[in-house]
């Protein structure tokens, strides 16, 4: 069996344009999963029952489901609720509240990390919360909480590829159009399983130098 | 003690102010109707068992924790409530935040900021909360260090400090914002032996000053030397109170009595 790599190039502008949006649809949906996570466990630090029980929830809720399940109730069942989505969007919006599931556990662990004396001491002094949480708090656990969310950002991206069920023009979808069209099965895979490595080794590349910046600054 | 609230314009109104302070933690009754009032410049030391309610009333009086009854006035002005036809309700986070503003406090544990320097502990609230500049808020912080005799390490963390010098930071760092009141809570008790008289030694400054102080401590040399008012705890409610000379001299209840020899046995 020989390995044609002129398909490849032949088709190297579609798997680019998916390798991009696979890139920018996953990097907006983590950045929404870290803020979704970072507000849930803010929340649920707060003292009210109410807002602890829907943080638990959301939470339970989004690791308790399959992400393609959440898909297609967003792309599918949106329209019936009067929400009609583009398929990018809710690939976003999907895998970003489902990653913010898991991130909300991440920060819980980290705000857990840091003795409540800093944030009395904190408090006596007037400092207004959100500096608490940007000054004082988050700063001290990013070498706790920058390896998992490193991991959990390398998940989200691999999950991505179900977006191409949901036709999202991503990576997974362009490489399927590729074999559908040219029969070729082997040439194809090969190529977007090399690209996805890429990502996700400048993903773990990346985390690997927030940590040690950090780790070395405290 | 409330004769003395509604007069509260008139001069030598208490800085602090207690009354009939009642704190639960569910079942268990901690505070049960606490009376105290500390004049300005006054230094107040509250002496009692483990155990019975110091550091609760401390934090009442900060609204670290919250209250079930009575009433804190710091200032004149009742902190963490609001108070409407005689119910209170919880104030804004923001009042409550402006009422303790002149409340300096200072923890056994020191609560130091562990990813700053000595330097970044005292000027942070100057630089957030005051909104200096990096220049003054420094300045500030140096004469801060200074006058806990750490000038010389404001560039250190935390770490890189003996615990008698992290007491010292957190001091520094609670006087940076200009208290008129400061509360320290057992602020020697986690020090090793040989380091608490340079924190003793600060807070004695500090007294000579002028500082208004209420001191939970188990060094009864220093409450002995410095308080104008000695404050016995004991099960959540005041037995006794006076001069250091009434208190450790002619203790009057057996409680007292109890609790001084336990401490001059441990003592020698
Ligand atoms: N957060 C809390 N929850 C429940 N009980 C508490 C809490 N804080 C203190 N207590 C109880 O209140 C009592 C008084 O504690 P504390 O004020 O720390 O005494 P002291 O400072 O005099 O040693 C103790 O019985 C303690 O167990
Ligand atoms: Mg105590």
């Amino acid at each position: 069996m020989s390995f044609d790599i002129d398909i490849v190039f032949r088709y190297g502008p579609l798997l680019l344009s998916g390798l991009w949006t696979t890139v920018y649809v996953c990097a907006l949906a983590s950045l929404l999963a870290v803020a979704a996570g970072l507000a849930a466990a803010l929340l649920y630090g707060l003292p009210f029952r109410a807002v602890k029980l829907l943080c638990r929830a959301y939470i339970e809720i989004m690791r308790g489901t399959p992400i393609l399940i959440l898909l297609f109730i967003l792309y599918y069942g949106g329209p019936s609720a009067g929400l009609t989505l583009e398929a990018e969007t809710v690939g976003i919006v999907g895998l970003g509240f489902y990653g913010g599931g898991y991130f909300a556990e991440i920060f819980r662990a980290g705000f857990q990390s840091i003795p409540p004396g800093q944030i009395e001491a904190a408090r006596m002094l007037g400092i207004p919360r959100p500096a608490i949480v940007a000054r004082i708090q988050i700063p001290q656990m990013l070498t706790l909480i920058i390896p998992p969310s490193t991991n959990q950002v390398i998940i989200l991206t691999k999950e991505s590829a179900l977006l191409s069920i949901i036709t999202v023009a991503e990576l997974t979808k362009n490489t399927t159009q590729m074999v559908n069209e040219t029969f070729a099965v082997v040439e194809p895979y090969v190529a977007v399983a090399l690209l996805y490595w890429l990502i996700i080794e400048g993903i773990a590349l990346a985390g690997g130098a927030l940590e040690r910046r950090f780790s070395r600054a405290s | 003690m409330s004769e003395e609230a509604e007069s509260g314009t008139m001069e030598g109104k208490p800085v602090v102010l207690v009354e009939g302070l009642h704190k639960r933690f569910g079942a268990t009754h901690v505070l049960k109707g606490i009376d105290l009032a500390v004049e300005k410049s006054q230094v107040v030391c509250v002496i009692g068992p483990s155990g019975s309610g110091k550091s609760t009333l401390l934090r009442c009086m900060a609204f670290l924790d919250r209250y079930d009854e009575g009433r804190v006035f710091i200032e004149n002005r009742l902190l963490g409530y609001r108070e409407t036809d005689g119910e209170l309700t919880r104030d804004s986070e923001r009042n409550i935040d402006s009422v303790r503003s002149v409340i300096g406090m200072v923890f056994q544990h020191y609560n130091l900021w562990p990813h700053m320097t000595a330097l970044g502990n005292v000027t942070e609230a100057l630089r957030v909360v005051r909104k200096l500049g990096r220049r003054e808020a420094e300045h500030i912080g140096m004469e801060m260090l200074g006058k806990v005799g750490l000038n010389d390490k404001a560039h250190d963390h935390p770490a890189r400090l003996s615990g008698g010098q992290q007491q010292r930071t957190a001091i520094a760092r609670a006087l940076a914002i200009r208290p008129h009141v400061m509360f320290f809570d057992e602020p020697t008790s986690a020090l090793d032996p040989e380091l608490v008289g340079e924190v003793l030694q600060v807070m004695q400054e500090l007294a000579s000053e002028g500082m208004t102080m209420v001191v939970v401590t188990h060094e009864m040399g220093f409450a002995a030397h410095v308080a104008d008012e000695v404050v016995f705890m004991d099960d959540g409610e005041v037995v006794e109170r006076g001069s250091p000379d009434d208190i450790f001299k002619r203790p009057r209840s057996d409680r007292l009595r109890e609790f001084l020899d336990t401490w001059r046995s441990r003592a020698i």
